[in-house]
């Protein structure tokens, strides 16, 4: 009986059920005697020296082993930082702040961590934490990246002279031509808010010692290879003694994918110590202390000649970056992301940039679902909207008119980006007719004349997916970004994968089967996923950056065709034919067009490990391949999103009435993963839209500590997701696969501002910060109604949180 | 200075006594001294829901109740709920219909939809949808975990959601 074609099907995860009956293994589940407990003390304080640290009664408190401040752990410990390459980003050029374990002269934010504390469990080392004795030397607080770039801005790192950490321009063409005569400008400044991943399990750790001297951590994190070999070097520690395991992960979208002081003092302190020692954060410290997102301030200009074809951008952008840079991913990732990515899918005749990166007393800012994609393509999109008004013309005809058209591609942007593919005026079209564009403008003028305010606001983007390592040299970064996979048949015939990616809730465990299966002819059930051992998984970069179903994906497909290789020529022998009459079908290797002169593929393992002397001569015993895999620098997906909203004029209350996706991805390995990948994004893009926002008072207090105040949406504000799906197959990669984790979070701040300025046409508004609470919404409509009717009195703009 | 309690619970069908701090959350109850893992904490405060459990049939979050209060009831945790060999409705539901990515949410999710299917109407998606307001989930912008409970009030009760 023939197996089914399984790449491109709809598949059921096989990984569900130990997480359905409670039986995950998450890295706090895991138990061992003797454990002692991690709890930190952590800065009140944004900015500040550090004086005298009594810890006299905290040593008393009952069940304590250990305390340590950061004076305790210098000599040991380097600083977290440098991420960058100093032949790329010199130091006359880019500043690269230590990020010590434990705060030693100084504090730079709230949350920071001071002093650890060891002790026989959590709640008696959060009470003794409680009585250790802090002075602090309070210094001048800087919350705001503008003001931090000021000349005389209280320095926060002092050895450098100024809080910017790099300074970037770029672009391409002749930007001044581009704006010489330009028949409309658009030009505005837009705020996006400061944000964060917050997956719902929050970062945990658990090291222990051996006899042998070795360390093996456990870590809630999404690449355990960069996090084994980060550690190493900070620690001083032979990288071949320690082992990283990462298990069952809850969620990670980026902040994860970093390497934090609690890492190595887990490390250091079971060595210390020889005891486990565990750390478990809550939901406190995690937004305190975890990776923050995307806080930019972009100042963009766009020129269109009359007939609405655009010319020339100029953006300025300044970015948030925190206290200090993390590591490996630099931090000023996010505002070069968005600098180099502005162009998106239309055609510029001339583009420049400016990026600065500057420092404030704030969480450090990293890697968060979309990395500069998310505030640019909001800023892209609203702007294209804002010139559609402007000139008169309908915003998807607008973007008709500028996007690259089908033919078009590959296309090289001003910025140097290679998009080797992409179906954007393909899937624009296939959203709005999903929609019922014409059908909804219709329904809004109904509801207009009804006092009801009803929009439509698109978000139309091209996406960085994969980035390989020539893309990390050119960006200085100092890592590399290929992955990798073994593909082992044992002599039972069932196969064990073992790659570098790390899936925390992607379900590679049924990708990565489907891509093996297919192309050994075996079953999924004969196939078993190891990962997120760095013992036992050959050296990846784990996951995120929409990179698993390329790198991680390629890498198993390139191994697998080694082993089905291997085995057609053990096959061939066997039945006295040439490898290249055979097929692998239905778990047998059998002749094209006469397929009962087959073997047995289980026959052929079992030869290959029993009877190695029966092999074609020259053969290796055994059925392995290793595949290490660097692909292209990027691939680049493209989507269309199409929001519907009503607007409740007296309350800004947005509700959302329907919400189309139209995706191109490149070759789909399993739609169910796709289509659920999409509707976590715009989940967490409605939340960026909408309701996130992490704040801090001027003293740097941060207000937004809970899950009250940090509003992560609920199954009341997400609405179904409409999909429609495109393949664009690109020549890049194996299968044709592009990468799409992040893209479903991109699009939506673009959509629901766009949205919502349209529900409000009649009120001519504007939405050029984020998040687009009912406050902002109604104090918008506020101001609009008080220009109306007061047309000849300024109206200062202030900011609506 | 510790106060120590005895208490006495039932949890998944089986007797439990067991002398415990006042200020012991239940939650940690279950996962440290009973070693009932697949109850999760995501947030501490009582609002992700990731920690819910079912005492005496309401569903209740197990970080906002000390285990002393717990004294005397009958809990149900998801391992209480089924297994690989024999799945509850919901599990199988939420399996068949891609219900979870991560999985941290997903007891809590299963055992507020197990209070919900039991103890409430359910009329439309939307009823099922504000049952659901007060459990996080961060990966599957819960369009399939709506489905999944769809699908398991039909197998439930015979009885088809608008």
């Amino acid at each position: 009986m023939a197996f089914t074609q399984l790449v491109g099907s709809r598949v059921r995860r096989v990984e569900d059920p130990r997480f359905l009956v409670g039986k995950a293994t998450y890295v706090d589940d895991i138990r061992f005697p003797d454990t002692l407990h991690l709890a930190f003390v952590r800065s009140t304080r944004a900015h500040a020296r550090l004086g005298r640290i009594d810890l006299d009664g905290a040593r008393q408190a009952p069940g304590v082993h250990g305390i340590f401040t950061g004076a305790d752990i210098a000599a040991a410990l380097k600083p977290i930082g440098k991420p960058y390459h100093e032949k790329v980003f010199p130091p006359s050029v880019c500043h690269q702040p230590k990020w010590p374990c434990l705060a030693t002269d100084k504090v730079r934010y709230v949350g920071e961590g001071i002093v650890a504390v060891l002790a026989e469990s959590r709640y008696l080392a959060e009470d003794a934490a409680e009585l250790v004795d802090l002075e602090y030397e309070d210094l001048s607080v800087v919350m705001d990246a503008e003001e931090a770039l000021k000349p005389g801005a209280p320095l926060i790192h002092e050895e450098f002279d100024s809080n910017m950490m790099v300074h970037v321009t770029g672009g391409g063409g002749d930007v001044d031509a581009a704006f010489r005569d330009a028949a409309v400008v658009v030009r505005e400044r837009f705020y996006t808010n400061r944000h964060m991943g917050c997956a719902l399990e929050g970062r945990a750790t658990l090291a222990k010692f051996d006899a042998e001297g070795d360390i093996t951590l456990w870590s809630s994190n999404q690449m355990p290879h960069m996090l084994r070999t980060r550690i190493a070097d900070i620690m001083g520690f032979p990288e071949h003694k320690l082992r990283v395991i990462a298990p069952d992960v809850g969620g990670g979208f980026g902040p994860k994918a970093f390497v934090y002081p609690e890492d190595v003092l887990t490390c250091y302190f079971a060595r210390l110590m020889k005891r486990p020692v565990r750390w478990t954060e809550d939901r406190r410290e995690h937004l305190l202390a975890t990776f923050h997102a995307k806080e930019d301030i972009i100042e963009c200009e766009m020129s269109f000649t009359a007939d609405g074809t655009v010319r020339g951008m100029r953006a300025k952008i300044v970015q948030d970056l925190g206290a200090y840079c993390a590591d490996p991913w630099p931090s000023p990732f996010e505002g070069l992301q968005l600098a180099a990515t502005l162009e998106g899918p239309y055609k510029f005749q001339g583009y420049a940039y400016e990026v600065s990166t500057a420092w404030t007393n704030k969480m450090t800012s990293a890697a968060y679902r979309g990395v500069g994609h998310v505030p640019g393509v909001y800023v892209q999109e609203h702007m294209m909207d804002l010139a559609a008004r402007r000139l008169g013309m309908d915003p998807i005809a607008l973007r008709m008119k500028n996007m690259i058209r089908p033919e078009e591609f590959p296309y090289v942007t001003l910025t140097g980006l290679n998009y080797d593919s992409g179906s954007s005026t393909d899937a624009l079209k296939k959203a709005a007719d999903i929609l019922g564009y014409e059908s909804f403008r219709r329904e809004q003028l109904e509801a207009r004349s009804q006092g009801r305010y009803i929009g439509v606001g698109v978000s139309t983007y091209i996406e960085m997916t994969v980035f390989g390592t020539k893309f990390m040299a050119s960006a200085g970064v100092d890592h590399g970004n290929h992955d990798s996979a073994i593909v082992r048949m044992d002599p039972g015939g069932g196969v064990t994968l073992l790659v570098g990616t790390l899936s925390h809730g992607q379900g590679h465990q049924t990708t990565f089967a489907q891509l093996a299966a297919d192309e050994l002819g075996i079953r999924m059930e004969d196939i078993k996923l190891v990962q997120g051992d760095t013992q036992a998984t050959p050296y990846g970069w784990g996951t995120g950056a929409s990179r698993s179903a390329v790198v991680g994906g390629g890498a198993v497909v390139q191994a697998a065709r080694k082993v089905k290789e291997k085995i057609l020529r053990i096959a061939g022998k066997m039945l006295e034919v040439s490898p290249a009459d055979l097929e692998l079908v239905s778990g047998k290797a059998q002749v094209k067009g006469a397929p009962t002169r087959a073997v047995a593929i289980k026959e052929v393992a079992r030869m290959a490990t029993f009877s190695p002397g029966r092999l074609p001569a020259g053969e290796e015993p055994g059925l392995e391949a290793t595949c290490y895999y660097d692909p292209p620098a990027f691939t680049f997906a493209n989507a269309t999103h199409i929001a519907t909203v009503e607007v409740d004029i007296e309350t800004g209350k947005v509700k959302i009435l329907r919400y189309v996706v139209v995706e191109d991805c490149g070759k789909i390995i399993n739609p169910v993963i796709v289509e659920g990948q999409i509707t976590g994004g715009v989940a967490q893009g409605l939340g960026t839209a909408l309701y996130e926002h992490l704040l801090y008072d001027e003293h740097g207090q941060m207000l937004t500590g809970s899950f009250m105040d940090y509003l992560v949406p609920t199954c009341t504000e997400v609405p179904n997701v409409e999909f429609g799906h495109i393949e664009t197959l690109t020549p890049l990669t194996v299968g044709g696969v592009k990468g799409m984790g992040e893209g479903g979070a991109i699009a939506p701040p673009g959509a629901i501002a766009n949205a919502v300025a349209d529900a409000l046409a009649p009120f001519d508004v504007k939405f050029t910060e984020l998040p687009l609470t009912p406050n902002r919404v109604w104090d918008t409509i506020r101001k609009a109604r008080e220009k109306k009717s007061n047309p000849d009195v300024s109206h200062a703009s202030t900011s609506a949180t | 200075m510790s106060d120590k309690h005895t208490i006495k619970v039932r949890v998944n069908g089986i007797a439990y006594e067991r002398d415990v701090e006042s200020r012991l959350l239940l939650g940690d109850f279950l996962r440290e001294n009973l070693n009932l893992t697949g109850t999760h904490f995501g947030c501490e405060h009582g609002v992700c829901g990731a920690c819910t459990v079912l005492l005496n049939g309401q569903s209740i979050r197990s970080c906002l109740m000390f285990a002393v209060q717990a004294d005397g009831c009958e809990i149900t945790t998801v391992e209480g709920l089924g297994d690989p060999d024999h799945m509850h409705p919901l599990q199988q539901s939420f399996w068949d219909n891609h219900g979870l990515q991560c999985g941290f949410c997903t007891a809590g999710m299963l055992m507020t939809a197990f209070d919900l299917i039991r103890n409430y109407s359910l009329e439309t998606e939307d009823d099922i949808r504000l049952g659901l307001s007060g459990n996080i989930c961060r990966c599957t912008g819960y369009q399939n975990i709506v489905t999944a409970v769809r699908e398991a009030v039909k197998t439930l009760r015979a009885k088809p959601i608008a």
